[in-house]
């Protein structure tokens, strides 16, 4: 029956299992459903996914096994043979695990959720799923504001997963020894520090505007605080890894350097909600590279964090690891680079890599603009960078940009296209000797979407109109530059993306109805039906005006408020009000700036 | 060194690529620390290459590889350290050395035997199966086979050696010689399509190599 099934669809390995060092358990008092709500090939690039494999599959209790989002073909030939979602590891059928955990990494993957839940036979919302039903857990980043989500998920878990996820499964073989009620178990499940449990609270709202949560129960915290692994380097890692048949997105052990960021660019929720920065040692980092070959057979490794060249011990780390790993022919890559942190005498060291291209992410057009969101990296960084990689032979070099960004003028759109020209001109007047043949610049833009907990959440994202206006102005001004290729398409999945980002419970009924209207894999263009969605909307009488493009005052509720990143409120105005003025913030490593207030003084180590 | 690999891929790993494939050696290789012998230049890659490629779906149990090593290393080592870093589906029966001269194995090729199981919608009568199989013997065997232009439509008659039939009870067996050599190669998923046109019934089939067939060298077993 699957045999058939598998026949017929694309890529059937996505739904096989059997990869080399997928784990196999005959007893297991929990089953864990882990779920990623896209396809195979990204799912499996996940890092966090990997950690959380591991760490549940080490527990004697508990087996963890694999569902990935099926894509629309396999989908339809579920739905057509009457068969129900299921695992990789055993093809268990997703709705008979004990839990079943959701990834959140993209708000844009919330109706395969959805899909998945279907196929599984649970129903979406947490007060129409039984005593027999799993526990309908989620984590990940999108977990600083899980309000669109709420309805749904019976806990979210907030931050590191590590420790989190033991505590979440401890606490329900606990209940299920003692037959508690699920309301019993969600109850105990809400004193766990980093875990949010939405049943608890429900939404006020005045005028169709959120106003706040009122506690259902009186012992609800008031806060759901995150969770935050102190010591890394004692932290589980991710075990012996699956290596996939299939070619998945990022095809090669990661090693991760640190967590958290120092930087304090205000566009930026992923550096803000991992501080405080903990970063792993060197030689942790060493073993657990040479551990990874070994088991697994990959041929590259790649050094992995938000910002790559902060990390303390940079350069011993580039020497040594690529030294050990010459020797077993491994190339080593190094993303997430700074301009301004750029490594010249590394990236001599690094010639054996291969020259795929480098990818430098000024975001913005002028200095001015640069300071506004704090990312201070200057023109000289960007034309020493450039040129160190033209001298040291590589010819394709891509740019990222945002556009849309807060008191954004013509004059910053122009200003990436004078970049963009610069380092064309830095090339061509370079000696032909002493660079490669031909410049292949890549200008990327993309359009910005303000996000909670970042000093900017309480900015209005453009409209589409503008949006498309300013593409025109850069694309005008990008004409003529030679060896330069410019990408910039403004599209509504941004809007949406900044609508479910900073939305609140309400739009679990618009969620339900684009999912109904047939809207899946939104984040992929060929499966993306904008005008669904603006139904959607309109049939729940909400407007993504309201969500997107309002610029919120800075006393009015937000729905994420009572969620606890450990960054404050009151920082993020500061950093706010320093914005609007174009004032720098220092990385935190020259000196403190307050970020937590006056918590967790003990936690950050720097 | 430069080694002839025999091996099976089984029914765990049947819905694999032949460039899932490759990858799926190249790391076996590197676990069991196999001394890969690399290509010059800036991307250096194993000198790894096969027989030919088995697509998604189908099964083999006698295929090749060539693979060649920096320095030389006991047959038997060899064979017992990748399958013990092989996954479910995929074990070496056999290693041979070959010359360093010898051509490339998809040169030798010459045929391939076959086993395609059929699964009909409704069962036919094996008289009525017998004559489809003769018609499409008899005459020409015309496909639409997708190339880079477009859709040609052409004539694989020439490429199917031989054909017959088993019943069992429940499903049809094929036993199918196709030629596979460098001028060209029986596409099964195409004949199989015109002869269950050919019999006008609905079906669906499973398609397992049997053998490589190749030139006379002095290496493979023929």
């Amino acid at each position: 029956m699957l045999e058939e099934l598998l026949a017929n669809v694309e890529k059937p390995a996505r739904y096989t299992g059997a990869e080399m060092n997928m784990v196999v358990k005959e007893d297991a008092q929990v089953h864990f459903a882990l779920c990623f709500p896209d396809v195979y090939e990204i799912g499996m690039s996940h890092l966090g996914s990997r950690i959380l494999y591991h760490v549940l599959n080490s527990r004697d209790d508990t087996y963890c096994e694999r569902v990935y989002a099926p894509w629309p073909d396999m989908e339809a030939a579920l739905r057509n043979a009457g068969m129900p979602l299921f695992s990789l590891e055993t093809k268990r059928a997703l709705g008979t695990f004990d839990i079943v955990g959701f990834s959140l990494l993209y708000e844009m993957c919330y109706t395969n959720i959805l899909t998945m839940m279907n196929l599984a036979g649970i129903p979406f919302r947490t007060d129409a799923r039984g005593e027999d039903m799993p526990l309908v857990v989620c984590g990940g980043p999108c977990t600083c504001n899980p309000e669109p989500l709420a309805d749904f998920m019976d806990a979210v878990m907030l931050g590191d997963g590590e420790e989190l996820i033991n505590d979440l499964v401890d606490t329900y073989r606990e209940a299920k020894r003692q037959h508690l009620s699920k309301r019993e178990l969600l109850k105990n499940l809400a004193k766990i520090e980093g875990i949010y449990v939405p049943s608890l609270y429900e939404p006020q709202y005045q005028a169709g505007r959120f106003q706040g949560l009122k506690k259902l129960e009186s012992a609800a915290p008031d806060c759901a605080v995150k969770r935050a692994v102190k010591d890394l380097d004692a932290a589980p890692y991710i075990g012996n890894p699956i290596v996939p048949y299939l070619n998945i997105v990022h095809d090669r052990i990661a090693i991760e350097l640190f967590r958290g960021c120092t930087r304090g660019c205000r566009f930026c929720q992923a550096g803000y909600i991992y501080r405080p920065v903990r970063e792993r040692k060197k030689d942790t980092l060493l073993r657990q590279a040479e551990q990874l070959v070994g088991c697994t057979g990959y041929d590259e490794v790649s050094l992995f964090s938000l910002s790559s060249g902060d990390y303390s011990q940079i350069h011993g780390l580039v020497n040594e690891i690529i030294d050990s790993m010459r020797q077993q022919r491994v190339s080593v890559s190094l993303p997430s680079l700074r301009i301004d942190s750029f490594l010249k005498d590394d990236l001599e060291k690094m010639q054996s890599v291969r020259k795929a291209g480098l990818t430098f992410a000024p975001e913005a057009g002028t200095q001015r603009l640069r300071d506004v969101i704090n990312k201070c990296v200057t023109e000289e960084d960007l034309l020493r960078a450039t040129g160190d990689a033209f001298e040291a032979g590589w010819t394709s070099v891509k740019l990222y940009f945002m556009i849309g960004l807060p008191t954004e003028t013509d004059e910053d759109i122009v200003g990436i296209a004078d970049l963009a020209r610069k380092v064309s001109r830095l090339f061509y007047q370079m000696p032909k000797e002493k660079r490669g043949k031909g410049l292949r610049l890549t200008v990327s833009a993309s359009s910005f979407v303000p996000k909670p907990f970042t000093p900017f959440q309480w900015a209005p994202q453009c409209t589409m109109e503008e949006l498309r206006r300013k593409q025109g102005v850069l694309k005008e001004a990008m004409k003529g530059i030679r060896g330069a290729e410019f990408n910039y398409h403004p599209s509504r999945l941004s809007i949406l993306e900044a609508v479910f980002s900073r939305g609140d419970r309400r739009l679990g009924e618009v969620l339900e109805h684009a999912y109904e209207s047939g809207c899946r894999f939104d984040s992929w263009s060929e499966h993306f039906k904008p005008e669904e969605w603006d139904r959607a909307f309109t049939a729940c009488g909400l407007t993504l005006g309201e969500y997107a493009h309002r610029e919120r005052s800075l006393d009015e509720a937000l729905p994420w408020g009572h969620i606890d990143m450990w960054v404050t409120q009151d920082y993020l105005k500061q950093e706010w009000m320093k914005a609007l003025q174009g004032a720098r913030t220092e990385d935190c490593r020259k000196g403190c700036n307050g970020c937590f207030g006056e918590k967790h003084a003990d936690f950050c180590q720097l | 060194m430069r080694i002839f690999a025999n091996y099976e891929k089984g029914e765990a790993v049947r819905f694999i690529s032949h460039l899932d494939m490759q990858r799926l050696f190249q790391r076996a290789f590197r676990r069991a620390q196999v001394p890969l012998a690399y290509s010059q230049g800036f991307n250096p890659h194993p000198l790894l290459s096969f027989a030919s490629a088995l697509a998604v779906g189908y099964t083999g149990e006698s295929e090749w590889l060539d693979v060649r090593l920096e320095r030389p290393m006991e047959l038997d080592a060899f064979k017992n350290a990748v399958n013990a870093m092989l996954p479910d589906g995929v074990y070496i029966k056999q290693a041979l050395e070959a010359p360093q001269e010898t051509p490339t194995l998809t040169a030798l090729t010459a045929s391939a035997l076959y086993e395609v199981r059929v699964f009909l919608k409704t069962p036919l009568a094996t008289a009525v199966l017998q004559q489809g199989i003769e018609t499409l013997l008899n005459g020409e065997i015309i496909v639409k086979k997708k190339t880079k232009g477009g859709d040609k439509m052409v004539d694989i008659r020439p490429q199917l050696l031989s054909m017959e039939m088993t019943e069992t009870d429940a499903d049809v067996l094929l036993r199918i010689m196709g030629l596979m050599n460098v001028y060209g190669a029986l596409h099964v998923g195409l004949l199989m399509e015109k002869l269950v046109e050919t019999w006008n019934v609905q079906g669906t089939w499973r398609v397992h190599r049997k053998e490589i067939f190749f030139e006379k060298t002095g290496v493979l077993p023929l």
